[in-house]
């Protein structure tokens, strides 16, 4: 019974120095506030979402085309709107376009026609998945939200 | 050592409570060190139900029946590996169970989410604390498995149906499935208190559903094979509630973990996402309810207790709170594109979502019909084999044809000329099979040489996907053949490993057919030397014999089995006698072909001790076994979508580090 209680006492004991770890360690903290998304940042991610988005859209078009899912005819006409989806979300990331703080771009319904293709680079090749990096973003600056 | 057991659950209880509270003042407030103390009570949490966990094993093992759990549910002739199994066996060692995997998960998820923010992380901790707050209440003030006594003689055993070695291994992973889901819920849900309306959620939670979903599948097929060699009625699946428990939220959890794909490619079905994370996560605890509440005269529903009412209360609050918060967030949630055609993938992904859910809320109106009707009407009312038969034909037929369209068409739109082309080879083949079938005689069963007839369809569409993407790889990279397959499934493990999976629906769906549309059944009362036939197998009964085993007599008939004038062998199905839980079973015997998949299934239902006449049930149930198959194919198909992808980490590292310091975790 007495080893019992001691034992209970040690795991009360040890739960309640864990809890208290955060404070012992850091008494004064210089700033004590959780970051949080500030709307650059919300933005950001948006936009990075709907960059991987549009560039996984190309990937997979690519690579129905290539197992014949998806007609030559097909093909063409929904290649254009999504590269343009693409180059606008890769030029929305640019270090200049975000300090405009731009909405994420709305997708372009797909045209009648056939669409021109859009004089941007292929984004990565159709059978890979990982995305050119984007660009660096600027510190958006000082900021309450951050430690 | 009971004291201890209870300390350490009013400590796991006391800091679930603060991680709750002080956690979500901490992330209303943006508390930095108070989130971050909370986060660590979670930790503690876990240790302290670990501690209380670990004296009740050590209680059971010792048979140390001053605690009452341990002489409710062992007894000291019970064999050790029942002992520990007994922890899940009971109510209350069930609920600690259930504890002891919501802490440990929770621990995990929250030191393992380094992608998520802080803002996130913040409100997940008292999401986790509040669920986790509630089951330690429940076993602190409801039903304590530390309640002590002065100790019997001996205890009252084991229900003989759980001495199975199945119970060792079904029971816990049904478990971790049901409260794997809880950690989707946490984060859908602290991504709206953050208000946050991108993905990352969904990418910090892929793997949990994955995994919670995986558990629950296979804890279902382990149950079962118990049920088929334990519970001696001759089948695998009866629609018994609780068996329909663990249905519902794998099936709403199969609805999500598909449309989940559509808001990732898309970004689109964010509300139905969050709608569906809800539901898995209610119809777990729901399950939770129906085993354990004892409204449910089921063979599984071991436990009767007072928590019935406060599981339902429980239920109904995280229900209306979760509504009310993804009604509050619903323009965080707004889809920024739309569905280009109904003739796409991602279409074909909506059709069957619809039918995922529609066919779990059928199932969960027939196993609630009963219990409202006895709640209101006073009238007692069973939903039988018919209705679930019924719904199981309208909503999975279609679904395993869509899991045959679904590849074949492609993304965003399809034409139909495409369609067309893609459809012939797999289509002609499906017709090919039916016209063979009813040649054969398979015509009898119209859904079952439907479902046949479809499986053909899925196999050869998976069978397509496979060679097309292969063919495309190779003429890309060069190499093999086989290497050019290696790469396809490596470079696309969400996407094959998916298909593998299905590949396993198709030999369940093909099991499922066989051994029920085209099942034999023969009874007869036999005297020792006296014979039947069934199906093409002749039994003779040579007599019957009786032994003895640690903690059960064992009364063993047995018969000749043979085919066509050769001898298969002997078999013995009988009953076992425990004294300690005054109680008996069936232990049926089973023949297993592995060329043709069939079994041969015998149960000796009545053993006349005077006359020496038993009365045999035998089942001869034609490919049955591609159901275990299935779950072998099953796990391989998860484990190739959970096996970590290096080229999506970094895909999704570029994309967070382009959020910036909110990786910093």
């Amino acid at each position: 019974m007495t080893a019992a209680l001691f034992i209970a006492a040690l795991v009360a004991a040890a739960a309640v120095v864990l809890a208290a770890l955060p404070f012992l360690r850091d008494p004064s903290p210089a700033a004590d506030r959780l970051e949080r998304q500030d709307e650059l940042e919300r933005r950001t991610l948006e936009l990075a979402e709907e960059r991987d988005r549009a560039l996984a859209a190309l990937k997979e078009l690519e690579f129905d085309h290539r197992t014949g899912k998806i007609s030559d005819e097909d093909y063409r006409r929904l290649v254009g709107p999504l590269r343009v989806r693409a180059a606008e979300t890769l030029r929305a990331l640019e270090p200049r376009a975000m300090v405009e703080v731009p909405e994420p771009p709305e997708p372009p319904p797909p045209p009648d026609e056939p669409a021109p293709p859009e004089p941007v680079p292929e984004p990565y090749p159709p059978d890979e998945i990982t995305p050119p990096v984007p660009p660096l973003i600027p510190e958006p600056g000082p900021s309450e939200s951050r430690r | 050592m009971a004291p201890l057991g209870r300390a350490a659950l009013l400590v796991a209880f006391g800091c679930l409570i603060y991680a709750a509270l002080a956690g979500g003042y901490a992330a209303a407030r943006r508390r930095r060190r108070l989130a971050l103390s909370a986060r660590n009570a979670l930790l503690a949490a876990f240790g302290a139900t670990a501690v209380a966990a670990a004296v009740l094993v050590a209680a059971l093992l010792r048979h140390d029946f001053t605690f009452a759990y341990v002489a409710e549910h062992t007894s000291a002739q019970l064999p050790a590996r029942y002992r520990v199994s007994a922890l899940w066996g009971g109510q209350e060692g069930s609920l600690l169970f259930w504890l002891l995997v919501l802490t440990g998960y929770s621990s995990i998820a929250v030191l393992a989410a380094r992608r998520a923010g802080q803002d996130l992380l913040a409100w997940v901790v008292p999401i986790l604390g509040t669920i986790g707050a509630f089951f330690a209440f429940l076993v602190v003030a409801i039903a304590s498995p530390f309640h002590t006594q002065t100790a019997p003689p001996d205890g009252l055993g084991l229900t003989p149906s759980l001495q199975n070695p199945y119970m060792l291994i079904h029971p816990p992973l049904l478990y971790l499935g049901y409260v794997g889901l809880s950690i989707p819920f946490a984060f859908a849900m602290a991504t709206l208190l953050a208000r946050r309306g991108d993905e990352m959620w969904i990418v910090v939670t892929r793997r949990w559903t994955l995994v919670a979903w995986t558990f629950l599948g296979v804890g279902q097929l382990l149950g079962a094979h118990w049920a088929y060699v334990e519970v001696g009625w001759g089948g695998y699946y009866a629609w018994d509630p609780v068996e329909n428990a663990a249905l519902m939220p794998w099936l709403a959890a199969t609805a999500f973990l598909h449309s989940v794909m559509i808001q990732e490619k898309r970004g689109m079905l964010k509300v139905w996402n969050m709608l569906l994370v809800v539901l898995a996560f209610c119809l777990a605890i729901f399950g939770d309810f129906l085993t354990r509440s004892g409204v449910i005269n089921s063979i599984h529903s071991f436990a009767q207790g007072k928590v019935g009412p406060w599981l339902l209360g429980f239920i109904c609050a995280v229900t209306a709170a979760s509504l009310a918060l993804v009604f509050a967030r619903l323009p965080l949630l707004r889809a920024r594109t739309r569905l280009e055609s109904l003739v796409s993938r991602e279409a074909t992904f909506l059709y069957n979502n619809l039918l995922l859910v529609a066919l779990c809320l059928t199932i969960l109106w027939g196993v609630a019909f009963p219990l409202l009707s006895e709640a209101v009407r006073g009238q007692t009312v069973t939903i039988a084999r018919p209705y679930y038969d019924f719904f199981l034909r309208v909503f999975g037929l279609p679904l395993l044809l869509l899991m045959g369209i679904g590849p074949l068409v492609a993304w965003r739109r399809a034409s139909l000329r495409a369609l067309g082309n893609a459809f012939l080879g797999p289509a002609l083949l499906a017709v090919a099979t039916g016209v063979v079938l009813i040649a054969l005689g398979a015509g009898s069963s119209r859904p079952g040489l439907i479902a046949y007839s479809f499986s053909v369809f899925v196999l050869a569409s998976i069978a397509l996907e496979f060679a097309r993407g292969t063919r495309a790889r190779r003429s890309l990279a060069g190499g093999s053949w086989p290497a050019a397959f290696g790469s396809l499934v490596a470079r696309n493990r969400r996407r094959y490993g998916g298909y593998v999976v299905h590949a396993a629906v198709v030999l369940l769906a093909i099991g499922i057919a066989g051994s029920s549309a085209y099942q034999t059944v023969r009874e007869r009362r036999l005297q020792p030397g006296q014979s039947m036939n069934v199906a093409g197998y002749t039994l003779a009964f040579q007599g019957t014999t009786e032994g003895q085993s640690s903690n059960a007599r064992e009364l063993r008939t047995h018969l000749l089995l043979s085919r066509g004038g050769h001898t298969l062998g002997s078999i013995a199905p009988g009953k076992n006698y425990y004294p300690a839980e005054r109680s008996s079973s069936n232990e049926v015997a089973i023949r297993h072909s592995f060329l043709t998949l069939e079994d041969v299934y015998v149960i000796a239902d009545q053993i006349d001790a005077k006359s020496g006449a038993v009365y045999f049930k035998v089942l001869v149930k034609p490919l049955v076994n591609l159901i275990w198959l299935a779950g072998a194919v099953f796990v391989l198909g998860s484990l190739i979508t959970l096996w970590p992808d290096a080229r999506e980490e970094r895909r999704l590292a570029a994309r967070y580090r382009a959020e910036g310091a909110l990786v910093r975790v």
